[in-house]
């Protein structure tokens, strides 16, 4: 390694500022990346308001603003390598579920449906209109490297630094959250889809054999599995793994649907149907991306609709 | 014919803001606005989801404080479940919430704050930063960034995850706590207790000596207001306990269980930012007030820890109640840093922590709600849940909103003395100081670099007629 430090940037665009917060959470191991790297832009640590040419630079959130697609753009300009780092910046995160709505409708909920809203007014001067969809910023600029996760676990974000400062390959693997959980697949006879609060599920065996709705196996390993070794089934918000994403006729629901009735006594179309009804909270962190959101059988308006419907009534 | 003037800060957390004044010809400022330009819409986004998931989901509104939604939202599901978690439940999210306030506090105090206190107000943007600080005061610096890592790592051992944890869940905790992990808890806040011990007496010298070098601050940043925080048993608590209101003269107006918080807060939408307003509504009047730290320290009447007890009588003395200057509210920090460190302590070591950690909850076709004192002061989840579990309505009252009307109040009280004296560079720093001595959530993000990125439009019927940028 020579002496010379690595100039690196951060930028945050929308997002609730959780990756930043990781960054700051390497704790005492951010004194030795200190050693090597002279961090420049970065919101959370330093006052440089400019963007100076840098080897390495960090985006975190979606593009959702024209500061957002301004500052990605001069990003890309001034760093030769970018990171799309965190859910957000690589699948559009939770917000992206806003997609499923239009601002209309968020804005009436908003400002006239909530219980504790006297008034009925909608914001309409000196705010700027709210953009019509939540973009990944690989839709905006060319991204070099995607470290999903929400945040990343500081494992991979080490790992990803020290090996852009070394200049060899990142040691991770692209193993589904399963790679890491304690939990052991069996087949079990569960009959019926249930979650945490219907039963207590056994923290020997795996949430699918009990009939649990879990997305480790569809999900990629950018956390070191912390729910399902803490009781808690995937939500899914490191993003789905890289067969999904590659597969067209693959996406979370047909991999986990398929996995779940091979390890109970349940139908998977029943199961499949079951994750379309909640295809919000399957889908959560990954729907504004066209990498799922182009797949032939992936309709998760309509789903969203058909259920919002009932909802709106 | 008025003038506007529009300062855009460039920088924030939850979004863009910007601050707007509006003048009439003499130069008094008729209106002021702090605007909130961006709106998320989680309480349409969280509208058919599963509710059983949204202690999960709802932490990720914010990586600032995402154990406090993660456990208002907890909570609101056991309200809806009508349970209540067991002793070790209960204990464990409040082991898990010391962590974050311990995490949450340190950052801003020694982060934040930090180089305000140790260079003064004004000093130079380029060493006013963290890395300037571990250069003018490395000691202070070191120790201040190791209890704000020991927070966040008692928060992730008991959250399963530091930013966005996830094991609070309807009737308690999902998971029990090992031995290795309560060794490794208990070490770390003793070690948290005996930290803070040796920075506080620093920390509030530094305060000290800022205020006096700075006598216009404590009288400017005065503003009279209602005050709303959460006590138990009188003390204040900011994991559970009944809301209290307090008006300006620092009478008790109100008590009350978060379940009935939409009896007595109003939300007013305004034309001008997504930002909505929120008053109090007590004996049929509507009153502006504050939430957060200084809130919290002028409803309660004391502390549950002795350290922090000695810390609260100082300051009460000192200070007063209801203590209404904003710029105390890092004053109040440290003694809430000060509590949650102790806390932290007193809980691993409570013989009920080990026990059942979970009861059975079952939410469908229910309506719970639940709240905490976020950091930055009282978070409040409603959901409204259907026979298949599914939420069919969400409503959150955020901290940051509940002091838009307060911080409008203090940028006309003093945009207007700003405008008349002040040049250009000292117009910036009087409004950006106002701003931030309410630390709203971006005030996190504007102060670590030093000095807001700030453009100042002054418009005369239209027209730009002036403009103020700080160079940077």
């Amino acid at each position: 390694m020579s002496d010379e430090k690595i100039r690196l940037n951060t930028d945050w665009l929308c997002d609730c500022g959780g990756c930043h917060v990781a960054l700051v959470d390497l704790h005492e191991k951010i004194l030795q990346v200190l050693d090597s790297v002279e961090i420049q832009h970065c919101p959370v640590l330093t006052d440089v308001k400019d963007y100076p040419p840098a080897r390495i630079g960090i985006l975190t959130g979606s593009v959702r603003t024209e500061h957002d697609r301004h500052a990605a753009l001069v990003m890309r300009e001034k760093c030769e390598i970018i990171i799309a780092f965190g859910t957000c910046a690589v699948y559009g995160g939770l917000h992206g579920a806003g997609l499923a709505h239009s601002r209309e409708e968020i804005m009436e909920h908003v400002y006239r449906r909530s219980p504790t809203t006297k008034t009925d007014t909608i914001p309409d001067a000196e705010v700027s209109e709210l953009a019509k969809m939540v973009t990944p910023i690989d839709e905006v600029i060319d991204v070099d490297l995607y470290l999903p996760g929400c945040p990343p676990h500081p494992h991979f974000i080490f790992e990803s630094l020290a090996s852009l400062i070394e200049g060899r390959e990142p040691r991770v693997t692209q193993d589904s959250v399963c790679g890491r959980c304690k939990r052991q697949m069996i087949k079990g006879d569960a009959r019926e889809i249930r979650n945490t609060l219907d039963e207590v599920p056994d923290e020997r065996f795996c949430f699918l054999s009990q009939g649990h709705i879990c997305l480790g196996s569809a999900t990629l390993d950018r956390c070191l599995a912390p729910c399902p070794n803490h009781g808690i089934a995937c939500t899914g918000c490191a993003g789905p793994t890289m067969q999904i994403l590659t597969e067209p006729y693959l996406d979370i629901r047909t991999e986990v649907s398929d996995r779940m009735a091979r390890l109970t006594a349940i139908d998977e179309d029943i199961i499949k149907t079951y994750m379309e009804k909640t295809a919000k909270t399957q889908y959560a962190y990954a729907m504004a991306t066209k990498m799922i959101g182009n797949k032939p059988t992936f309709l998760i308006k309509k789903w969203i609709a058909d259920v919002e419907g009932q909802i709106n009534e | 014919m008025n003038k506007t003037i529009t300062i855009d800060p460039v920088t924030r957390i939850e979004g863009h803001a910007k601050i707007l004044l509006e003048c009439n010809e003499q130069g008094a400022v008729d209106e002021a606005f702090f605007i909130v330009n961006e709106l998320r819409g989680f309480e349409r986004i969280l509208v058919g989801m599963e509710a059983h998931t949204l202690p999960q989901v709802t932490a990720r509104i914010c990586g600032v404080c995402p154990t406090a939604h993660h456990l208002a939202s907890a909570k609101a599901l056991d309200n809806a479940a009508g349970v209540e978690p067991p002793p070790a439940g209960k204990l464990l999210r409040e082991l898990m919430y010391m962590g974050h306030m311990i995490h949450s506090h340190a950052l801003s105090l020694f982060v934040l704050a930090g180089p305000d206190l140790v260079f003064g107000l004004g000093g130079e943007a380029a060493t006013q930063n963290i890395v300037g600080m571990v250069e003018a005061n490395p000691e202070l610096t070191k120790k201040g960034l190791r209890v704000r890592s020991i927070g966040q790592k008692i928060n992730e051992v008991i959250g399963g995850r530091g930013i966005h944890p996830v094991t609070a869940i309807a009737g308690g905790i999902s998971a029990r706590l090992s031995d290795d992990q309560h060794a490794r808890v208990s070490a770390l806040s003793t070690e948290a207790v005996t930290l803070v011990n040796e920075l506080s007496p620093t920390i509030k010298d530094m305060l000290l000596k800022l205020l006096d070098d700075n006598p216009v601050l404590l009288d400017k940043l005065n503003l009279p207001s209602w005050y709303l925080g959460t006590v138990n048993g009188g003390k204040l608590n900011v994991y559970d306990g009944l809301l209290r209101a307090m008006d300006d003269t620092g009478a008790v107006r109100a008590e009350f269980e978060a379940g009935a918080y939409a009896d007595y807060l109003v939300e007013r939408a305004v034309r001008k930012s997504y930002a909505k307003e929120v008053y109090l509504d007590v004996d049929g009047a509507e009153h502006m007030y504050r939430v957060s730290t200084l809130a919290r320290m002028n409803v309660a009447d004391g502390m549950e820890t002795p350290l922090a007890q000695k810390e609260f009588e100082e300051f009460r003395d000192r200070f007063g109640r209801p203590c209404h200057n904003a710029i105390l509210q890092m004053y109040c920090k440290l003694v809430e840093l000060v509590y949650a460190c102790e806390k932290a302590h007193e809980i691993i070591n409570h013989r009920d922590l080990r026990g059942e950690t979970r009861v059975p909850a079952s939410i469908k076709g229910t309506h719970g709600i639940g709240h905490v004192e976020a950091p930055r002061g009282v978070l409040i989840h409603d959901y409204k849940i259907d026979a298949e579990g599914i939420v069919r309505g969400a409503n959150m009252i955020i901290a940051t909103q509940q002091n838009t009307a307060a911080i409008n109040a203090s940028l006309k009280e003093s945009g207007a003395d700003l405008l008349a004296g002040g040049n250009d560079e000292q117009v910036l720093n009087g409004l950006e100081f106002v701003v931030r001595c309410y630390d709203p959530c971006l005030a996190c993000s504007t102060h670590a670099v030093g000095q807001m990125e700030l453009t100042v439009e002054v418009a005369h019927q239209g027209r730009v007629m002036r403009r103020l940028a700080r160079e940077v």
